[in-house]
């Protein structure tokens, strides 16, 4: 069952309520879902289902997934965090995720949004580019 | 002759002759001739002439006249028609051969306009060979183009299965942590 327009927008304005100087609040978020199990809104399942969605993903701009090969420091890993937390203007973690295939070098990805520095990645662009 | 000569010699060699009139009834009494048949026989000579003339003769000579006036006008119409005929003759032949002029210049034509057609199919179908043999070769290009990027990309993706495999087994762990600091660097300044 798809969401009407009046459900996107209520789910819309709950995610505002959940956000706080830029970060998903975690009592906001209770709050917003004990009023849900309170009032029990129409098409609640729908409205729940576009509330997760749009917290799971400003949680991913949050949080920054780093995949490389070979080692990496935790200095790096947090000159990374500290990099993406400057140019998305608000809080940004990060995690390490060993990832062979990459063959040396780093792959960025916050939400969408991805950033790579690999040798496979390079040697996939010279293939393209041939 | 000789002997009504005779009878007219005759008295006058014996005395004294009577005179001609005298001598010609004793001829024509002599012979049995009386004046008075003769006369009769005269006359009725020409009555029988007369009536002969008026309706034999007469006739038979206005018959032959018109049927010579016939024969002169079917003569003369007969001229004058050879004159005709020959005029239609020359006329007849004029025409044909107008209209001979006319057929060997409509069969001109008809050959240049065959020629012509002739030339323009030719030109258009020579036109549309050279057409199907440039797109024919356009092809041939496309599919050579292709079939040199397929191959290039091929090798490529060739090149790069090789070079990872290569660097998956000699690059070392100092060479990653190199790698990946520079890595570091790089995406923290972009």
């Amino acid at each position: 069952m798809r969401a009407d327009k009046k459900t996107k927008a209520l789910a819309k304005q709950l995610f505002k309520l959940s956000v706080v100087n830029g970060a998903v609040s975690p009592e906001q978020v209770a709050g917003v879902l004990g009023y849900i199990e309170k009032v029990a809104p129409r098409n609640s399942l729908g409205l729940l289902k576009l509330y997760r969605s749009a917290i799971v993903t400003e949680l991913a701009k949050s949080h920054a997934r780093v995949e490389h090969a070979g080692p990496l420091s935790d200095s790096a890993l947090s000159l990374i965090a500290s990099a993406m937390t400057k140019k998305y203007a608000r809080p940004v973690s990060a995690t390490a995720q060993a990832n062979p295939k990459l063959l040396a070098g780093l792959r960025v990805r916050i939400g969408s949004d991805v950033y790579e520095s690999t040798v496979s990645g390079q040697l996939t662009t010279l293939s393209n580019a041939v | 002759m000789l002997t009504l000569l005779l009878a007219v010699t005759e008295p006058a060699a014996h005395g004294a002759a009577p005179g001609p009139i005298e001598g010609l009834k004793d001829t024509f009494a002599h012979f049995g001739v009386e004046p008075k048949y003769l006369v009769m026989q005269i006359v009725s000579f020409l009555i029988l002439f007369g009536v002969l003339y008026f309706f034999g003769i007469k006739p038979t000579i206005a018959t032959m006249e018109e049927r010579n006036k016939k024969i002169s006008d079917g003569l003369k119409h007969a001229e004058e028609t050879s004159v005709r005929l020959a005029a239609a003759a020359q006329e007849s032949a004029a025409l044909i051969k107008a209209a001979q002029l006319d057929a060997q210049k409509l069969v001109d034509e008809a050959r240049k306009s065959a020629k012509e057609f002739a030339d323009k199919q030719n030109a258009e179908a020579t036109a549309r060979a050279a057409d199907t043999l440039a797109k024919a070769q356009q092809a041939i290009e496309l599919e050579h183009k292709k079939m040199l990027n397929e191959a290039r990309g091929e090798i490529a993706r060739l090149v790069v299965k090789t070079t990872e495999q290569v660097l998956a087994k000699k690059l070392t762990d100092a060479d990653r942590a190199a790698y990946n600091d520079a890595a570091t660097k790089e995406l923290s300044v972009s």
